[in-house]
């Protein structure tokens, strides 16, 4: 970033704690400063993130150090074709003492819940736990348990292409507000990683940085970031351009909006400002839209990725204009 | 079935140009009527599939048809057939046509000869247009012939052409092409169905892909047009153009068998023969005495007829500027007789630009922009007209002892040079007739008096004004043949005889002194005369008269005293004279001591004098002129730009400096949103806004003046980013560069707009920090064209093309809804 001198003292705090948990992080995962900050951003968007590569890039690694490194509890969930929804949600069982059913919380209740290889169980699994995600509260047998803030899945997947998957229906992408890929390290950061992972894990030496009401306080400053009129407008402008892009099947739906702005809050307020600018929406558009779109026959005929389509949306679409005086 | 409408149409809009023809309408309603015969004949040929061989006489047949009910009716076999006798009255009329034509000045009367002629030539033009344009399909080509017709105006008129006919006559023009574009692109193809028409009634063919293409074929010929007639009116260089300007001042071209209506010579017999004597103009004068009044001084003789150099009317020569420059030939040692006299010109006189004034004019009183001609002391004015006019004239006329007269001199080589120059095919007989009736032995004065005699006794020579012809041909004519003429043959003739006898001359033409009426002296049409000029060394130019006087010759016209054989005699040249009170009858002036006392004249302007008016500023800075005129509107862009960058200046030094305000804006966690206090900080500061933005328009106009852009999905901070890498710029420029873009931030999409840094200096730095990074001719281009203003300056155009476009896409819905409606009452009838 050219310009960031202008960290508002209000942010100065958020800035710092973020700023810890990134370090955090990064001690763990070498050389993948943008994801981890894109991580930060979800997290502190009250979003959930869809992590995407092949198997052993250290998705599982960075979804546990995040976990890790705010004190708050955590669950993980290793999905298999056979999981069963209530191995997520939790059961009632009847409780011979009290002669009652007691319900017992499944791994979904905790702060943050690492969902690993989420394509290997079947739909009807996968569903459960993205309802959870979009309600933030869990029905069983009619009672209703809400799940304590912040709530974030962070879920991984294989490509598609892999042997055993089921892939994501788009309706279940489109809960996801930022999906990543890990992509391999470079060749220096996968040198220091030999030399540190060689001994021990250095997630066994990763110490908690931020507590949960921490968290809650970033994220209540996240809220708090002002998005004028005009760069509301330009997200607007952002997701219509999907829908009409005859490269695309399938545009962004009104919740990848909303799920937008709010990321991009996160991603001003961890610049220090507290204020969106159309540089947030563009360094956004790519995580935070890409995977919701379909690509049409012809661009798949070109082989044409929704990355790129809306990469070139986003050099297309033009940015707030200053008012003429 | 368009195509020939549209020949039609064009036709007619060409015949307007010649309005200033004509006097009355007359002309124009038989000429309509013409057309529309030609026209109708073209369309019947069409509906009936004739071969189009056939059309052209069939026209022909139609237009005489046309002419012997309008004109030869009474002949006629039933209006309308002609018969043999309606032809003879046809040609007869045609005839007489003609001779009116010569005989009149435009504008002519109509005349019914004069109206048969417009509306054949008129009718044949149509005709031709229709040939070209509808058989052959070649509309283009089909301008020629309009084009004649529009340089009948242009040749015979001195004015220039109005714009606004020639406004129509182009849009006539443009409209024959137009059609015949039309009617070529429907033969493309044609839409096969218009599905959703509502019915099958009109499905008119190719209108979409037509539409178009006529859209922009009327931009062109509208700029073309507004073109046409914008430019010559922006370009002073252009205005007195040649083109439009014939007439006295051009008349040396031959005359072939062309008519020249604008000749002097002409204009003068028409007035001559006018049936009506109108009043052109009264005097009086302080000695009561009348005055011939010379309009014209005709130099030039071609062998065919006298016409007129150029005359030079220098700004130092104006009127206004004192007296006239010294007659030319005076000597001051030459008594004079010096005269007032106060000239009124008639209202009713048009177009007269050369002012009558008795010769030599010392000095002339008169409102307006009048010069003198050094040489012939000739008044005249390039913009102002003198009907209605009153002027005052003083003159100190020679009065020369016959001793001095035949004791002149040689005249001076430049005067030889000009007034005495022969064309080579002078017939020899006309050489030899002048030896004949001269002594050898006999001075230049006495060989002037002796040609005089020759003309008015000697000769046998009889008035009349039925003599047509002043050609060469016809000048041998008189004066060896049929010796019958008036003024003008003997002015003329008694010039080239006098020149053939090596004495200067000239012919002067205006008016005679013309009729006392109680006091004052009425100069009427009939008074228009012509006489010769010679030249006496010493005494200048002196006024001869060869036409006989009376009621068998120029009624009023008057023998100088000092021409007369009495007078060379005794010597007298008394300046006291007195006055004649007699009418018009006078035969010849019976006072051998009055000097001009018979003169009458009379002459009425002639129509269109149009003459290139030497403003003392020569071609060279007529085109510096023109130059600086495409200079100055080529600079229009850089004067807009460099108006708009002081703007936006003046608006940066007004609101600088802002409030501490920025980043201490709002206190308190993380949590606290405080939009109120933001309202307040922001509507603290307004005038910063102002400032922020001009810095961010002008950065915007530099970036592009300077060939860098930004791409429209650029925001502020990314374009200060990648300016400063691509360009590396050094830490301060980077630094000012990125002050800039976060205020036009903060101003755009926070809360508050921030502190305003020093946005003038900041924005100076990255100003030079960028063209410091362009070549040399980019900077050039930036301050004389600046891309900024023209890009601006074409959107501006653009949304201009579109409102016109919106409203021809709102005619057209119109005209479709309108088809539809008439289409959909169609099929319910059936």
């Amino acid at each position: 970033m050219a310009v960031t001198h202008d960290v508002s003292p209000r942010l100065d705090e958020l800035v710092v704690t973020a700023q810890r948990i990134h370090q955090a992080i990064e001690s763990v995962i070498e050389g993948k400063g943008d994801v981890v900050r894109l991580t930060l951003t979800v997290l502190l968007a009250e979003g959930h993130l869809l992590i995407e590569d092949v198997p052993g890039v250290g998705k599982t690694m960075l979804a546990k150090a995040l976990a890790r490194s705010i004190d708050c509890p955590v669950r993980r969930i290793q999905f298999t074709p056979d999981l069963l929804p209530s191995d997520i949600t939790g059961v009632s069982a009847y409780n011979q003492q009290t002669r009652e059913f007691e319900f017992k919380p499944g791994p979904v209740f905790a702060n943050i819940v690492v969902g690993d290889e989420i394509n290997r169980a079947s739909p009807k699994t996968q569903s459960a736990l993205l309802e959870c995600m979009e309600e933030r509260q869990v029905t069983v047998d009619g009672s209703t348990y809400v799940l304590e803030g912040p709530f974030m899945v962070i879920a991984t997947q294989n490509p598609i292409e892999m042997e055993g998957t089921y892939p994501l229906p788009e309706a279940q992408r489109d809960r996801f507000t930022a999906r990543i890929a890990m992509g391999y390290p470079e060749a220096g950061a996968e040198l220091e990683m030999l030399d540190v992972h060689g001994a021990a894990s250095p997630l066994d030496k990763l110490e908690p940085v931020a507590t949960t009401a921490e968290v809650r306080a970033l994220i209540d400053a996240v809220r708090a970031v002002y998005v004028s009129q005009p760069v509301k407008k330009y997200a607007v402008d952002l997701v219509t351009a999907t829908r009409t892009s005859p490269d695309l099947r399938l545009g962004a739906s009104p919740r990848s909006t909303l799920q937008l702005v709010r990321a991009a809050r996160a991603h001003a307020a961890l610049s220090g400002r507290d204020y969106v600018i159309p540089d947030d929406l563009q360094e956004l558009s790519v995580p935070v839209l890409a995977h919701r779109l379909l690509p049409s026959v012809e661009a798949q005929g070109q082989r044409r990725m929704p990355e790129q389509v809306v990469a070139e949306l986003v050099r297309r679409v033009p940015v707030p204009e200053a008012p003429a005086k | 079935m368009r195509l020939t409408a549209a020949a039609g149409v064009a036709t007619g809009a060409v015949a307007i140009a010649l309005y200033p023809l004509f006097s009355g309408g007359a002309w124009f309603w038989s000429s309509l009527g013409v057309i529309l015969v030609v026209t109708g004949a073209g369309l019947l040929a069409g509906r009936y599939t004739m071969p189009n061989w056939l059309v052209p006489p069939l026209q022909l047949l139609a237009v005489l048809i046309f002419l012997t009910a309008a004109f030869a009716r009474e002949q006629a076999w039933g209006v309308l057939v002609p018969t043999v006798s309606s032809v003879r009255a046809l040609g007869g009329l045609l005839a007489t046509g003609f001779a009116d034509i010569q005989r009149y000045a435009a504008p002519v009367p109509p005349n019914p000869g004069i109206v048969l002629l417009t509306c054949g030539g008129v009718g044949l033009i149509a005709i031709v247009v229709d040939l070209l344009a509808v058989r052959m399909r070649r509309a283009a080509l089909a301008g020629l012939p309009l084009l004649t017709l529009f340089t009948v105006p242009a040749a015979v008129i001195a004015d220039p052409i109005n714009w606004l006919a020639f406004i129509i006559a182009a849009a006539g023009y443009l409209g024959l092409l137009a059609a015949d574009g039309r009617e070529r692109i429907s033969h493309w193809g044609r839409a096969v169905l218009v599905r959703r028409a509502p019915s099958f009634v009109a499905p008119r063919p190719s209108d979409a892909e037509a539409g178009t293409l006529r859209m922009s074929g009327k931009r062109i010929g509208f700029a073309a047009v507004a073109l046409a007639v914008l430019v010559p009116a922006l370009l002073p260089a252009l205005e007195p153009d040649p083109l439009f300007g014939f007439g006295v001042g051009n008349g040396r071209g031959r005359g072939g068998n062309s008519i020249s209506v604008s000749n002097p010579m002409v204009s003068m017999r028409g007035l001559l023969s006018l049936p009506e004597n109108s009043t052109v103009l009264s005097y009086t004068s302080s000695d009561g005495l009348s005055r011939y009044l010379r309009t014209y001084a005709l130099d030039i003789f071609d062998g065919e007829q006298w016409t007129m150099s150029d005359p030079h009317g220098r700004p130092e020569d104006r009127t206004s500027e004192g007296p006239l420059p010294a007659p030319p030939g005076l000597a001051p040692a030459t008594p004079v007789t010096r005269a007032t006299t106060t000239i009124a010109v008639s209202e009713d006189v048009r177009g007269m630009s050369f002012l009558p004034l008795p010769y030599p004019a010392g000095r002339v009183d008169i409102e307006g922009d009048w010069r003198s001609d050094r040489d012939t002391l000739m008044v005249f004015s390039a913009r102002e007209t003198a009907e209605g006019m009153t002027y005052r004239v003083t003159t100190a006329e020679p009065s020369p002892t016959a001793e001095a007269l035949r004791a002149a001199g040689p005249p001076p080589a430049s005067v030889g040079e000009r007034y005495l120059r022969l064309p080579p095919g002078l017939p020899r007989e006309v050489r030899a007739l002048a030896r004949r009736v001269t002594k050898d032995d006999a001075g230049p004065y006495e060989k002037a008096i002796q040609l005089q005699e020759f003309f008015t006794k000697e000769g046998g020579f009889t008035y009349s004004l039925a003599t047509r012809g002043h050609t060469g041909s016809a000048l041998a004519d008189f004066l060896l043949r049929s010796r019958t003429g008036y003024c003008e043959q003997f002015a003329a003739s008694m010039a080239v005889l006098a020149r053939v006898l090596g004495i200067p001359a000239r012919v002067a033409i205006g008016y005679t002194g013309g009729t006392n009426v109680s006091g004052v002296w009425q100069v009427r049409a009939h008074d228009s005369h012509a006489w010769p000029e010679l030249y006496f060394e010493g005494t200048g130019w002196l006024r001869f008269e060869p036409t006989p006087a009376g009621s068998a010759g120029q009624g009023t016209a008057s023998v100088p005293v000092y021409t007369r054989p009495q007078v060379t005699t005794d010597g007298s040249d008394g300046p006291d004279s007195t006055p004649d009170t007699g009418s018009s009858g006078t035969d010849t002036p019976r006072d051998p001591s009055a000097r001009s006392r018979d003169d009458r004249t009379l002459q009425r302007d002639l129509t269109g004098v149009p003459v290139a008016v030497d403003e003392g500023v020569p071609v060279a800075a007529w085109i510096g002129l023109g130059l600086l005129a495409v200079l100055l509107v080529a600079l229009v862009p850089a004067a807009l730009r460099w108006e708009l960058r002081a703007r936006r200046r003046r608006s940066l030094s007004r609101g600088p400096s802002g409030a501490p305000g920025g980043p201490s804006g709002v206190p308190g966690g993380p949590s606290a949103p405080a939009p109120a206090g933001a309202a307040e900080v922001r509507a603290g500061r307004g005038a910063p806004e102002g400032a922020v933005s001009a810095a961010w328009a002008e950065l915007d106009d530099a970036l592009c003046d300077y060939g860098m852009g930004r791409l429209p999905s650029e925001s502020p901070r990314a374009l200060a980013g990648r300016l400063a890498g691509q360009h590396g710029f050094d830490a301060d420029e980077a630094a000012a560069l990125t002050r800039i873009a976060t205020l036009v931030e903060r101003m755009m999409f926070a809360r508050t707009p921030g502190e305003t840094g020093p946005l003038r200096e900041d924005l100076r730095l990255v100003r030079r920090a960028l063209a410091a990074r362009v070549t040399r001719g980019r900077r050039i281009r930036a301050v004389l064209l600046p891309p900024s203003t023209l890009l601006r300056m074409r959107r501006a155009g653009g949304r201009l093309l579109e409102a016109t476009e919106r409203l021809e896409g709102a005619r057209l819905r119109l005209t479709a809804r309108l088809d539809g409606l008439t289409g959909g009452r169609l099929t319910g009838r059936v």
